[in-house]
């Protein structure tokens, strides 16, 4: 018996005695209604959502960190530390005034001293940050509450830029904070957000723990989102890192924690059937999973060969792998874009649908000279998403008489080998998975993976210059009719360069206790408005 | 004997150095980047070089080594690459659970299996020492995860009598602290109940063959005290060598029950860091298992002079 089946099984057991009301939360009871416990999807180790862009990372930092503006559930940005802004005409000239009595959690005042210091960190890094540097003629003060941007050409961008919830997140950090190198971590986690972190409590790898900020004063609207008023409704909001699954559902059942953030997919029937949780789709742009070959180096440095992957890669194949039967949990995605989303599109993704061609992928391969070499196929077998979508690849090469060679690493190993650009021979790789946000997914400014600039692209490398200039169109589209177009393009060209190969749109369950009310259905986890009986 | 711990304590200077530089190195060698971590998936390959550069992991090995020996020898046993915390406070916020975990489930084998071994070596080709050695090589076959997940369910979510996970320090009670710990303990100190009730009922069937043992039982001597008192004692280098032995196992077997019971431990620690590729906290807690495992063979040494009289240092 293997040791996942075995966890299944008892944790299933389990779940029927919990069902049947045998195991009474005991510890939670005793905590008080003013104490949420929570599951994080993965190990807190750092807090930096500027130099790191690690997904648990930037949702705790949205928890100490506020932000100028903030996206709301449609995307759109709205003011958050912000009052208001003006813009000129021409998207060159951006002024803010920041709301009165904004502070820090040390008790000092939020200046534009430290949102200057804290955008100049960001600028570095963020790709939306990058482009405003590389047309700022100043970013400067005009008083303690008002800063100006003035650019030396049109960004209409400047609201989801400042307000997007990806990493690396425009977050306001004290200026001494800010001022540490882009490329260290910050060590010191003063922010003016709705809760204040607890260096002294912080044990990395166990718990993480977050203070309500008495001084912090929401906004009037209602919550949504990273916008409006963030009212925290607990005294403290403690984070459990617990890394196996089967402890973090027996501890759900016994109520010792109030919410699950990713239960894993065999576990979720057995929490179901218990009638004191809550499982349900909390994030509903999901994810896409990615196929990412190595554009430099043969086979795949010919679009012919990538595009045979194409031809015969079943989406159903992998997304049954990834989030087992449960038909709710995935859809086909002959895009690159997030279904259900302004600007979604399915223009180029041909390709993608109907019956698979494997005859037609071999032959194509054979044109692109494929002559049988090794295909080095990098999967992390320590995540059960990249490691279903590696074995499902392993089988889809073979079966187009590809001749795999399946290295199982782990996801350190994976993203450590993946930088390297030495030949395949010596170090370097073919094929490597891994799985994008939906969130991220809706436009191309956080869309790292979409990005077909050579060298400077991600993993892979992929260039295409068409794909280069469509990304450049979306970013000097005026409104949604010409971001559409832009993107339609962009879909269009990335499939026609194959710049990856999205292997299906696939969504995660969150598990929560019933005494909890108001978790919202978001990309990350919203702690605001959010109470328990 | 003053002299001879005094040469032993010495001698763990070189075999500290030792593990120092084989931890660095097959750390140095080994695939793996914790800026490639830090980047997070998002970021681009030009990131990742960067923060590789600001961390200082593109110097060359012995510049890398020497600091990190350097400030060993003052006392610092470096940052967390990832935390920005004192490996040292990292390991601190650690000690308790371990420690805990360790000596809770020593305390449970030995008053466990030492009773087990005399009483299977008494009953010798009965039912009950072949009931009780297959108790033992259940305790060998099983893995400590399995036992932690049977525990839990049996124990904790279908009767309720502990925690599922958690830890809680001595300090807020020790009843709670117990409560943590029970479930843990019993499955970790399966392995090492089993090695110990091996061991003990093979050595005191051959001190039971001694003429001692017969001259005692011919004066009358009451059983408890033949198997107890003359016998154990005599069977006691064996299995405190055992136990010595046995703790390296504990280390190992420690790593898996704190992640299933979701304990606060250098364990863990241990993991994490692996996984992440957290040089400085790997090899700080390497150097501590390394010395922990030194002086509990230091111990055990001493302690054979306590049960043998013969032995001198």
């Amino acid at each position: 018996m293997k040791r996942r089946d075995f966890l299944r099984s008892t944790a299933a057991v389990s779940g029927v005695v919990s069902g049947a009301g045998l195991a009474m939360p005991r510890l939670a009871r005793a905590q008080g209604a003013r104490v949420l416990r929570f599951v994080p999807q993965a190990n807190l180790s750092s807090l930096d959502a500027v130099a790191g862009t690690q997904y648990v990372v930037r949702n705790a930092a949205l928890i100490i960190w506020d932000t100028l503006y903030g996206i709301d559930s449609k995307f759109e940005a709205k003011p958050q530390m912000c009052e208001g802004h003006e813009v000129s005409a021409d998207f060159k000239t951006w002024t803010f005034k920041l709301r009165e009595g904004l502070t820090f959690h040390d008790g000092e005042r939020v200046t534009t001293r430290d949102v200057i210091a804290s955008l100049q960190r960001w600028m570095v890094r963020d790709t939306m940050g990058q482009k405003i540097k590389a047309s700022l003629d100043a970013l400067e003060a005009l008083d303690d509450r008002s800063f100006r941007f003035r650019l030396n050409k049109p960004f209409s961008k400047m609201l989801f830029a400042l307000g997007k919830s990806n990493a690396p997140v425009a977050l306001i950090m004290p200026e001494r904070i800010a001022r540490t190198d882009p490329f260290k971590l910050i060590s010191e986690y003063v922010g003016s957000g709705p809760m204040k972190f607890r260096t002294d409590e912080w044990v990395p790898g166990a718990s993480a723990v977050f203070e309500k900020f008495a001084a912090y004063q929401p906004r009037a609207e209602k919550g949504d989102w990273l916008s409006g008023g963030k009212r925290m409704l607990f005294d403290r909001v403690e984070w459990k890192i617990l890394p196996d699954a089967a402890t973090a559902a027996g501890a759900l059942q016994n109520g010792e924690v109030d919410w699950w953030e990713t239960p894993v997919s065999d576990l979720v029937p057995m929490l179901k059937r218990n009638k004191a949780l809550e499982v349900a789709i909390s994030d509903p742009f999901g994810n896409i999973g990615s196929l990412r070959m190595n554009h430099l180096y043969p086979p795949f440095n010919d679009v012919r060969a990538r595009r045979a992957v194409l031809m015969a890669l079943s989406q159903a194949d992998y997304m049954q792998a990834v989030v087992g039967d449960d038909p709710e949990l995935w859809k086909p995605l002959p895009s690159f874009f997030t279904p259900g989303t302004p600007v979604y599109t399915e223009a180029g993704g041909d390709i993608l649908k109907g019956k698979r061609d494997y005859e037609g992928a071999k032959k194509l391969l054979a044109e692109a000279g494929y002559q049988g070499e090794p295909i080095i196929l990098l999967v992390a077998t320590d995540i059960s998403i990249t490691k279903a979508q590696g074995d499902v690849t392993a089988d889809l090469l073979k079966k187009i008489g590809m001749n795999v060679d399946y290295q199982a690493l782990d996801w350190g190993t994976v993203g450590a080998r993946r930088a390297k650009k030495d030949p395949p021979g010596k170090g370097g790789w073919h094929i490597f998975h891994t799985w994008h946000a939906g969130a991220d997914c809706v436009n191309p400014a956080p869309y790292t993976a979409l990005d077909a600039g050579g060298d400077a692209a991600w993993f892979g490398w992929p260039k295409s210059d068409a794909v280069q200039a469509d990304i450049a169109a979306w970013y000097e589209a005026g409104d949604l009719a010409a971001e559409k177009a832009a993107i339609a393009k962009l879909d269009e060209d990335s499939f026609a360069n194959v710049t990856y190969a999205p292997t299906g749109f696939f969504l995660q369950y969150q598990a929560w206790s019933k005494s909890l009310s108001g978790v919202v259905k978001a990309p990350f986890p919203v702690f605001w408005d959010v109470q328990k009986a | 004997m003053f002299a001879y711990t005094i040469r032993r304590i010495i001698a763990t200077i070189p075999v500290m150095a030792t593990v120092a530089l084989f931890v660095f190195s097959l750390l140095y060698i080994a695939p793996g980047d914790p800026a490639a971590i830090i980047a997070g998936d998002q970021a681009t390959p030009a990131d990742v070089e960067r923060i590789r550069a600001s961390l200082g992991l593109d110097r060359p090995f012995l510049v890398r080594f020497g600091e990190w020996v350097w400030h060993i020898i003052h006392g610092d046993l470096g940052t967390s690459i990832f935390t920005n915390l004192p490996v040292w406070h990292m390991i601190q916020q650690r000690l308790e659970p371990t420690a805990s975990l360790m000596v809770l489930t020593l305390a449970f084998s030995i008053t466990l299996a030492i009773p087990m071994g005399v009483v299977a070596a008494w009953k010798h080709g009965t039912w009950i020492d072949r009931a009780i050695m297959v108790v033992a090589v259940m305790g060998f076959s099983v893995p400590v995860f399995v036992i932690g997940y049977v525990l839990a369910y049996t124990f904790a979510l279908q009767l309720d009598w502990f925690p599922v996970q958690g830890y809680t320090p001595l300090s807020h009670g020790f009843g709670p602290w117990l409560s943590n710990m029970v479930l843990p303990s019993l499955a970790l100190g399966a392995i090492y109940i089993a090695l110990i009730a091996r061991i003990t009922r093979a050595t005191m069937l051959e001190v039971l063959s001694q003429d001692y043992v017969r001259t005692a039982r011919a004066k009358g001597l009451d059983q408890r005290a033949i198997l107890y008192v003359h016998a154990l004692k005599n069977a006691a280098v064996p299995i405190v060598t055992v136990i010595g032995i046995g703790f390296a196992a504990l280390i190992g077997g420690a790593v898996v029950t704190e992640s299933v019971f979701a304990i606060p431990g250098l364990g863990r620690l241990t993991v994490d860091a692996i996984l992440r590729r957290d040089y400085p906290v790997i090899q700080g807690v390497v150097l501590l298992f390394s010395f922990s495992y030194v002086i509990v063979n230091l111990l055990v040494d001493l302690l054979y002079t306590l049960f043998d009289p013969r032995i001198r240092y």
